[in-house]
């Protein structure tokens, strides 16, 4: 091993920046957000810099706000109808991959991977410009469907629940693509001898997909739902640019409560308080695959 | 060693070939069968989705290149037809976009180089040297990568705005490196743990001394999960709308997705200079996505997949 000759300083050099990067940047900020929380940085603080202490106020502020539980019952509801609409979509859609020809395959692979890039704000624009009342081609196409009847001068951001529509299909529009493909990655690595003794043993479709299929796809199914409860539990941008939490608050997720009471309000107490609570139930929710990753410490 | 954490960065070991079954290996016994009504079927949901999925990106591009009097019709022309540019030579002209561009441009590369350079110095130091606190070290890397960056806005914005940080690209640039260090360290480690150590002490016996150890054999076998980093790097600086909004508030300091977003506000109805924007920020990724697509795909069925 290299190591016996080098200096022993050698690997703590090796790692000087990235730990320097990652304590100022990450790690600084993740312990002045706990601070904060307990002070009570206001506008004041902004421009004087001096900042007193809070105690728990900022908690019990937050706590009192009549938009607490408005807003803590919108992120799971959301967060859930986002990984539930990705889940179910991404699955059919690799399940559908591994029937299909070469060629339509790579079709879909394309379409897939052309919406997974897209940056989230042009993104975002795009969807604006798709569903604008009068000239949005996405409302001139519902209409001629027929089935909600007239929406060419629709307006979606004018109540929550359609607002909420659009940015659940801007959203699973864009996770989509990783979910799929994952799972595709997936399917495609369980022999197909298992299918075959399956159907010699005359399981039909869904008693094979049920005994094969769903157990072999278990591990992978576990890390694409944390992963998308993460990514879903955290959209921002799109909520942001389409309805800034409007209308009436409507919108107004955990992310943009924080922000907009740190950033618009200048209660940075009490926003850091939010983003405190957001940590701690993001924790809470990913807590076994949390687990799983410190048990792989120790084979590191 | 057993891959517990089934993160789709977790590359190909170099020793161990991708698997790649063969095309007929990956489809369902069904589709030998002559067209039946099922297959048939399922052909038209595969073109459906296909459509479905790629019309906000078609409808982008066929936007940007239509003369302005045909976009805003109450019915939609599915081609540009009569082509025309003026909607990019509109945003290009616009204040502040040739700024916001270079910056973006500037930004991203130094975020890729400092990103990837760091952290394959960390990688090096955590796969060819045991020392105290290495585990411990990389579940902390492994953590720092769930917290969720909303919720840091607040205290990066703060601890920036004291080191009098804001409006400056390097503040805007070390967060980026930041933010994807975890990713990159983990993904270089897993890269250089697949290459055996005696490739380069046997590359040291015969003569050459470290950097050339680093440029003619590490760098070249490393070449794949550089360019993975790079590409993540790329698009987390590329794409981000959050950090960059609230770090750069003056004008002639902001990046392409703010000017973006700010030119929808203040000018409301001009989308023919909107979308030729947005479509001059989104190509780029896109066209690069396609590019690199079989390589993502294997590079997921590879390390995704593996427990």
């Amino acid at each position: 091993m290299a190591a016996t000759r080098e200096p022993r300083s050698l690997p703590y050099l090796l790692l000087l920046p990235a730990t320097a990067v990652l304590a100022l940047v990450l790690g600084y900020p993740l312990a002045r957000l706990g601070v904060i929380s307990f002070q009570d940085y206001g506008l004041r603080s902004l421009f004087t810099g001096r900042v007193g202490w809070a105690g728990p106020d900022n908690y019990l502020a937050v706590w009192r706000d009549p938009q607490l539980v408005p807003v803590l019952l919108r992120t799971a509801g959301f967060c859930a109808a986002l990984v539930l609409g990705t889940l179910a979509i991404g699955l059919v859609v690799a399940m559908m991959m591994m029937r299909l020809g070469p060629r339509l395959r790579r079709a879909v692979t394309l379409c897939l991977i052309a919406s997974w890039a897209m940056p989230p704000a042009a993104g975002t624009l795009v969807w604006q410009w798709l569903f604008q009342p009068v000239y949005g081609v996405a409302n001139w196409a519902l209409s001629r469907i027929g089935l909600f009847g007239d929406l060419t001068q629709h307006d979606w951001t004018t109540s929550p629940t359609s607002a909420f529509a659009l940015v659940w299909l801007l959203v699973v529009w864009q996770s989509v693509p990783f979910v799929a493909l994952t799972l595709y990655a997936g399917l495609s690595q369980i022999p197909r001898s298992y299918y075959e003794a399956a159907a010699l043993d005359g399981a039909g479709g869904w008693t094979a997909f049920r005994v094969i299929t769903l157990p072999f796809l278990r591990p992978i199914l576990a890390l694409v739902t944390i992963l998308s409860v993460i990514w879903d539990f955290n959209v921002f941008t799109q909520i942001w640019i389409l309805t800034q939490g409007g209308p009436n608050q409507g919108t107004t997720t955990l992310g943009i409560w924080s922000f907009t009471k740190a950033f618009s309000s200048n209660s940075f107490g009490q926003g850091a308080a939010v983003a405190v609570v957001s940590i701690l139930l993001l924790l809470v929710l990913t807590l076994y695959y949390l687990r799983r990753l410190l048990r792989s410490g120790e084979e590191l | 060693m057993s891959n517990r954490v089934v993160l789709s960065d977790r590359p190909p070991r170099s020793d161990r070939p991708t698997p790649s079954p063969s095309p007929g290996g990956r489809r369902a016994p069904s589709s030998h069968r002559p067209a039946s009504p099922r297959r048939i079927l399922l052909n038209a949901a595969a073109v459906l989705f296909c459509l479905v999925w790629i019309f906000p990106v078609y409808w982008m591009v066929n936007t940007a290149f239509k003369p302005y009097g045909d976009i805003l019709r109450p019915t939609p022309h599915f081609l540009p037809v009569p082509f025309s540019l003026a909607n990019f030579t509109d945003a290009v002209s616009k204040p502040g976009f040739l700024t916001d561009l270079g910056n973006s441009l500037l930004l991203t590369l130094a975020v890729v180089l400092l990103a990837v350079g760091v952290a394959f110095f960390a990688a090096v130091g955590l796969t060819r040297f045991r020392f105290a606190g290495r585990r411990a070290y990389l579940v902390a890397v492994l953590v720092l990568q769930m917290v969720p960056l909303p919720a840091l806005v607040i205290p990066v914005f703060l601890s920036l705005k004291s080191a009098h940080l804001l409006n400056s690209l390097l503040g805007l640039a070390l967060t980026y490196v930041a933010v994807v260090l975890p990713f990159t360290i983990w993904t270089l480690r897993g890269f250089l743990h697949g290459i055996p150590v005696e490739l380069e002490e046997a590359a040291m016996v015969d003569g050459a001394n470290r950097m050339t150890v680093v440029r003619l054999v590490l760098l070249p076998l490393m070449a794949p999960g550089i360019i993975a980093t790079s590409v993540f790097a790329f698009i987390t600086a590329w794409n981000d709308y959050l950090f960059a909004d609230v770090l750069m508030k003056d004008q002639g300091h902001q990046t392409l997705p703010v000017w973006l977003v700010s030119f929808s506000t203040s000018t409301g109805t001009d989308y023919g200079g909107l979308i030729a924007a947005a479509t001059i920020s989104a190509l780029p990724v896109v066209v690069f996505f396609m590019l690199i697509q079989r390589r993502l795909v294997a590079g997921m069925t590879a390390g995704a997949v593996k427990d």
